[in-house]
């Protein structure tokens, strides 16, 4: 195993060094620069100049790449050009409060499409499944700037029962935290839910249908127990895949969600980044990303090797 | 596959789907009673009797975050200077400057200089004395061009300090410049010892009426009540926040549902949403929001000939531009002034009206029937709609536009290194105050080298000219009207729309101003019960 890990350190070690010249180089190519953006529109170029020269952007390529680097190594981040503050600080508030709409958003995913699903392939009635096939339809078809709004004005501007934007952070105060949290991880939530209650739905339907649930029934075991006991069961392993699944679109749709409900996530820090040209926070995001990716890839190999014996001595 | 059978019971029952709901609702309704309501918590006012009152938190939704870095330029959100700072002096409806931390000033008799006498008594957040040498240090690091403050010419005027004491000084000055109380009402006063840290977000220490308790990048500034404030009895207020919501209808949700009471960056096309709420009033204000124009490249071929230009300029509907854009907020004007500035006319705003016969008369005298021009524009939606109609106007003439949609930090890189394309539609500011202000501190307009590339010696020459004047009456009049009838004559920049400020703001909220440089003012601000 340590075998396998050190064949293939470098060639992650070199992803990420690829990577890294990548997204410094691309960068700089985009048109725009920090100092425009900090000089403001009635700068002249004197002043354009001063804030260039402030930021070291005047300082030759490779002398900012290994500034750059250099710092990430030490653990210093250093500070944002444009948004202001420290870039690991702006990184791990933004992670925070992704996270924590995304988790939000899969445990309403989970409860709806659950409850769907059940409902959909136990119902007795015609319409019970019909209205649930149009439910499921409507939450897949409906985009998240549109369920957005219709559930601010809902909640927020008829109902007035929750806020319609904004964060406090749950571990702060948890009992403001959940009614900030329940609109956009609802939003975000509804077309996973959808697809999730549609996928068990059908699952649910061939596990009800096999032979050890139609024996059950006839042994006379109880409905209830055979939903939950013999029939779920089986259903779920697929679903559970899917939900991995789910979960990596749970995070990209969040970046459109944080914008709808003023959601101070990722998304919205990704994106004022890389319209302010604040290079540090964009190229540390990209960089994060791309290391948790090889990290995923290098846990996934040592997992498989784990698993197949063959692979520890390809 | 073996449909499950109709008849298998194992559905849930009517009973057990009631029992799921009522149990789901009522552990929801606990929730949320049990705790403290979100949106009460948001829109608790002050209590007490009628008339001023003290308490409550005012929240102010903005679209932009604060950005340190932009702490001593007029670029970014300002909202929150004259919270945190305080200016030396303020202006008044006609422009007239009132004491804040100066008491009183006096010229000397050849402009030259001005002797300022000092507010005592005035203490940072940190306890620390005003003094003499914060206004020093306030007017030198505004000389500094790092800091990107756009009056950086007018600090650069003065050349010498004396001080007398602690709370008097004399700014000795280059020339003579008319428009150094623009600097004072733009110029906060920071603290000397920890202007690094300011610039870095880190600690705001300023003499004004709220101290920074926190800022969260993205979501906004938290400020609350100095005790200590020079003024007696101010702020009413306990704290103010300023909540970032950069989505027009989420920020206009926040101001229904009372979340947010008060707000300047409700965009005009959203405008008639909130006129229809009860609960909130809607004010315009003519300064503070700048303008949006047409920039013409002088050095693009035909361009550089001015009946072309002035035939684009007669081409515009701007009364269209201003309703479809802004939402009827504003004012269609052909010149950059406000109807509060010392140079507006009502001549000179309508010296273009939208006459494409006319337009497409000045480009035939100037040999053309047909041109294919690019125009740059910000991609944002109102910038968008403003470059579109624009477009329409002048394919009416004969002149073609293709749009170059491009984002805000290229397009601004563009504009000050002079890369423009023939045309661009952009917005600028300072025309609010001095007029001269704007001809020396808004790049767009500069008479040395702008944007534009356009040079001539009788705009220098008139600029100089009204902003070293000391001339007041009538003289003055006839100076502004000469850099306005240059203005418009040579057509380099196009004037569409002064855009003005509109305030939205619950009708719960009193006392709230803002300042000529959309400083929000909140000393005797309350919220009424």
């Amino acid at each position: 195993m340590r075998g396998l890990l050190l064949r293939k350190l470098p060639s992650a070690l070199l992803v990420l060094f690829a990577a890294s010249v990548l997204v410094f180089g691309v960068l700089r190519l985009v048109p725009g620069d920090p100092a425009a953006v900090l000089a403001g529109p009635d700068a002249g170029p004197e002043v354009l100049a001063a804030v260039r020269a402030r930021l070291g952007l005047d300082d030759p390529l490779p002398v900012q790449y290994l500034d750059w680097i250099g710092g990430l190594l030490t653990g210093d981040l250093g500070p944002s050009y444009v948004i202001g503050g420290e870039t690991a600080d702006l990184i791990t508030d933004g992670l925070g409060a992704t996270t924590e709409l995304t988790l939000g958003a899969l445990l309403f995913a989970v409860l709806i499409g659950g409850t769907l699903g059940i409902l959909g392939a136990t119902a007795r009635r015609p319409w019970t499944r019909g209205a649930v096939r149009s439910l499921t339809t409507a939450a897949l078809a409906v985009p998240p700037y549109v369920s957005g709004v219709l559930l601010v004005l809902l909640f927020a501007v008829l109902l007035g029962v929750l806020p319609p934007g904004g964060r406090v952070p749950l571990l702060t105060a948890p009992d403001l935290g959940v009614q900030y949290l329940l609109l956009p991880a609802l939003c975000l939530a509804l077309p996973s839910a959808a697809v999730l209650g549609r996928y068990l739905e059908d699952s649910l339907r061939r596990a009800l249908a096999e032979d050890h649930v139609r024996t059950a029934t006839a042994a006379g075991i109880a409905p209830r127990r055979i939903l939950w006991r013999h029939a779920l069961p089986h259903a779920l392993p697929p679903v559970v895949t899917l939900l991995g699944i789910q979960t990596g679109h749970l995070l990209g749709g969040a970046v459109l969600v944080e914008a709808i409900f003023a959601w101070p996530g990722l998304g919205q820090l990704a994106e004022q980044a890389l319209v302010r040209r604040d290079y540090p926070v964009v190229q540390d995001l990209l960089l994060l990303l791309v290391a948790v990716f090889v990290l995923v890839q290098l846990l996934s190999d040592l997992v498989h090797a784990r698993l197949d014996p063959r692979i520890r001595w390809e | 596959m073996t449909e499950l059978h109709p008849s298998t019971p194992t559905a849930p029952s009517r009973r057990t789907t009631l029992r799921a709901a009522a149990g789901g609702t009522l552990l929801l309704g606990l929730g949320l009673t049990g705790c403290r309501s979100a949106v009460a918590e948001a829109e608790a006012p002050a209590t007490g009797a009628a008339g001023p009152k003290r308490g409550g938190t005012l929240t102010v939704a903005v679209n932009t975050d604060f950005t340190p870095a932009l702490l001593f330029a007029q670029s970014g959100q300002s909202l929150q200077h004259r919270l945190i700072y305080n200016t030396l002096t303020r202006y008044d409806d006609r422009l007239e400057p009132r004491p804040e931390l100066a008491t009183s000033w006096e010229y000397a008799p050849d402009g030259r200089a001005l002797t300022l006498k000092l507010r005592t008594g005035v203490v940072f957040h940190d306890g620390r004395p005003f003094t003499a040498d914060d206004v020093v240090f306030a007017v030198k690091n505004l000389q500094n061009p790092v800091r990107a403050a756009q009056l950086r010419s007018t600090a650069a005027a003065v050349t010498g300090f004396e001080k007398r004491g602690d709370h008097e000084l004399t700014l000795r000055l280059a020339h003579p410049v008319n428009n150094l109380f623009d600097l004072f009402e733009f110029m906060i006063i920071t603290d000397r010892n920890s202007v690094e840290d300011a610039v870095a977000g880190k600690r705001l220490n300023g003499t004004g009426p709220f101290r920074l308790a926190s800022w969260r990048p993205g979501t906004g500034l938290s400020l609350t009540r100095n005790e200590k404030y020079w003024q007696p009895d101010r702020p009413h207020l306990d704290g103010v926040e300023l909540r970032v919501i950069p989505q027009a209808d989420a920020l206009v949700s926040s101001l229904r549902t009372g979340q947010s009471q008060l707000s300047y960056a409700v965009p005009g096309r959203n405008l008639s949403t909130v006129t229809a709420v009860p609960e909130l009033s809607v004010t315009q204000y003519d300064t503070g929001g700048g303008a949006s124009y047409l920039g013409v490249n002088t050095s693009v071929d035909p361009l550089g000939d001015k009946t072309v230009r002035q035939a684009l300029a007669w081409a515009v509907d701007r009364e269209r531009v201003l309703s479809q854009v802004l939402g009827g907020y504003g004012l269609a004007s052909a010149t950059p002034w406000p109807k509060s500035s010392p140079a507006f006319t009502e001549a000179g705003r309508t010296h273009y009206r939208h006459d494409p016969g006319k337009a497409r008369e000045l480009l035939r005298s100037a040999g053309h029937t047909r041109l294919d021009l690019p125009l740059l524009h910000v991609n944002l939606p109102g910038e968008t709609a403003l470059a579109e109609a624009v477009q329409y106007d002048l394919k009416q003439i004969g002149v073609h536009v293709t749009l170059e949609p491009t984002d805000a930090a290229t397009a601004q890189k563009r504009l000050i290194s002079q890369t423009m394309p023939a045309l661009w539609a952009m917005g600028h500011s300072f025309s609010q105050v001095q007029p001269s202000t704007l001809a020396v501190s808004a790049y767009p307009f500069n008479a040395a080298k702008n944007t534009s590339r356009f040079r001539s010696e009788t705009y220098s020459r008139t600029v100089r000219e009204a902003w070293t004047s000391r001339a007041t009456g009538a003289e003055a009049n006839a100076l502004r009207q000469r850099v306005t009838d240059t203005l418009l004559d040579e057509a380099f920049i196009i004037d569409l729309v002064i855009r003005g400020s509109v305030q939205v703001a619950s009708k719960k909220l009193h006392g709230a101003t803002l300042n000529k440089f959309s400083y929000l003012n909140l000393d005797d601000a309350y919220l009424a019960a």
